[in-house]
């Protein structure tokens, strides 16, 4: 059996989360801390992708990101080309999973007592200090949930990666993708084997994780 | 506080490295091919493989979401549509070569029943059979099969008390699952997928609705097109043509 999905998958899934990460907890800080002219607009826009059908959302990214669209152009004026190539697997993981991380940690910023911060600003610590001493330590499982929430979302993206990354075997066939092409070829033994794989490798994370955060604290 | 998390991540990520580097390297042909030739094809491929030496990657799906793939670069060496009216738009638009699009096949339709379901329907007219919950045909929306179906229900003057009773699958290749999975009892797909134990099938009168004419093409982006064309004149040539006879296809030339 083929096993290039489930590494493909893994580094796909890997990349996104980390990239979603970056991105999403500074903005569910933004929208957890501070008030701005259009805040309510930026928090109904980052749920869209969990309202959208993702292969109409895969199919906009297309022409956003693809040889004629804008993005894809100026890409491609750099000599980059990021449709149907694994980056763009790991765009479609992002694009489908960001929302889980962003409202997880948003929800936890907003539960952290504000006196505490106030508190660490009296005795002198910068917002950077404030941030990563008292607000992430004290909102950190929710951020870890959600951070679950996204990979598990990531390593099952499947509308928006078809669309985007295409299906191409050996190439941008993810896990979920070649799930689907076998069942649809009829081959259920291998199609049952990925999937047995997807759900061992979310298993095995979770577990990790829960002795890790029990380790830890 | 999470850096032993943060660091067997990137670990993970680093030791995943060569994977997609490594396949990504080897040269092949790539065929984006509609559903209903994906058992027609797995038999001609290693056929092609063998005798040109190349190396062929078939990606089976939805016409219509190639169609959009292929007009925004999408890394397909040649495109077989199960309708020509998507070739002809793409070559209009010059992403396909016009010197390279040659129709390759007929479609037929079949009226399909589950071997579960019992006697073996023989007429459209017998799915309005109360015993008959739910009809899966293709999408016609979008699916030339599914087209092809809605004109045979509309001409067979059934359409109207059909309908309550449809289901539709996405491509040809997911309407013929609803039946192999028994969620319907009959179903109106291509005879090129219809040959499984699943299912019975009687052919549908041509007649009833336009001819399901496929035409295939190599793409302009191809770096390799004269490797696309003899592909796709091996489908239409010696080898291929009983492939795609066997597998339920009229062939150029026959009809």
């Amino acid at each position: 059996m083929d096993l290039f999905p489930v590494w493909l998958s893994l580094r796909v899934s890997l990349t996104a989360t980390a990239l979603t990460l970056v991105a999403g907890v500074p903005l569910a800080w933004l929208l957890a801390r501070r008030r701005f002219p259009g805040r309510n607009l930026l928090e109904a826009a980052v749920v869209l992708p969990l309202v959208l059908p993702p292969t109409v959302l895969g199919y906009y990214l297309l022409v956003a990101v693809g040889s004629r669209g804008p993005v894809g152009r100026a890409l491609a004026a750099v000599g980059l080309e990021l449709a149907f190539t694994w980056g763009a697997a790991v765009l479609a993981a992002c694009v489908g999973s960001i929302a889980l991380v962003i409202k997880s940690a948003q929800a936890g910023f907003e539960t952290v007592d504000q006196q505490l911060e106030q508190a660490a600003r009296t005795l002198g610590r910068s917002e950077w200090s404030v941030f990563w001493r008292v607000t992430l330590p004290l909102a950190w499982r929710s951020v870890l949930a959600g951070t679950v929430l996204a990979f598990c979302r990531a390593l099952g993206e499947f509308g928006i990666t078809l669309m985007v990354a295409g299906n191409i075997p050996g190439r941008t066939q993810t896990l979920p993708l070649a799930i689907y092409d076998r069942v649809q070829a009829a081959e259920m033994g291998e199609a049952n084997a990925l999937a047995l794989i997807a759900v061992g490798i979310v298993v095995v994370l979770l577990f990790g994780l829960s002795r890790l955060a029990r380790l830890r604290y | 506080m999470r850096r032993p998390l943060l660091g067997s991540l990137a670990l993970a990520w680093l030791a995943l490295g060569p994977g997609p580097a490594a396949a990504a390297a080897a040269p092949s042909l790539t065929v984006f091919a509609a559903a209903d030739l994906a058992f027609a094809f797995k038999d001609i491929a290693p056929r092609f493989e063998n005798a040109t030496g190349a190396r062929v990657t078939l990606v089976f799906g939805s016409t219509g979401n190639f169609a959009h793939q292929i007009r925004q670069g999408g890394p397909a060496d040649v495109f077989f549509a199960a309708d020509r009216s998507f070739v002809d738009a793409l070559v209009a638009e010059r992403v396909l070569l016009r010197e390279t699009r040659t129709l390759y096949a007929r479609g037929r339709i079949v009226l399909a029943t589950a071997t579960a379901f019992g006697p073996k329907l023989t007429e459209l007219r017998s799915l309005l059979d109360s015993r008959i919950r739910h009809v899966a045909i293709a999408n016609p929306a979008h699916a030339p099969y599914g087209r092809a179906a809605e004109e045979a229900l509309r001409k067979a003057g059934v359409w109207e008390a059909v309908r309550p009773k449809l289901v539709y699958g996405e491509n040809v290749r997911h309407t013929l699952q609803f039946m192999q999975t028994g969620a319907v009892d009959a179903a109106i797909i291509a005879l090129s997928i219809a040959s499984v134990p699943e299912v019975e099938w009687v052919l549908i009168d041509p007649g009833l609705h336009a001819p399901l004419d496929q035409a295939a093409a190599v793409t302009r982006r191809s770096p390799r097109p004269e490797l696309g064309l003899a592909f796709i004149q091996f489908v239409n040539g010696p080898e291929g043509r009983p492939i795609m006879k066997r597998h339920g296809f009229l062939l150029p030339g026959e009809f």
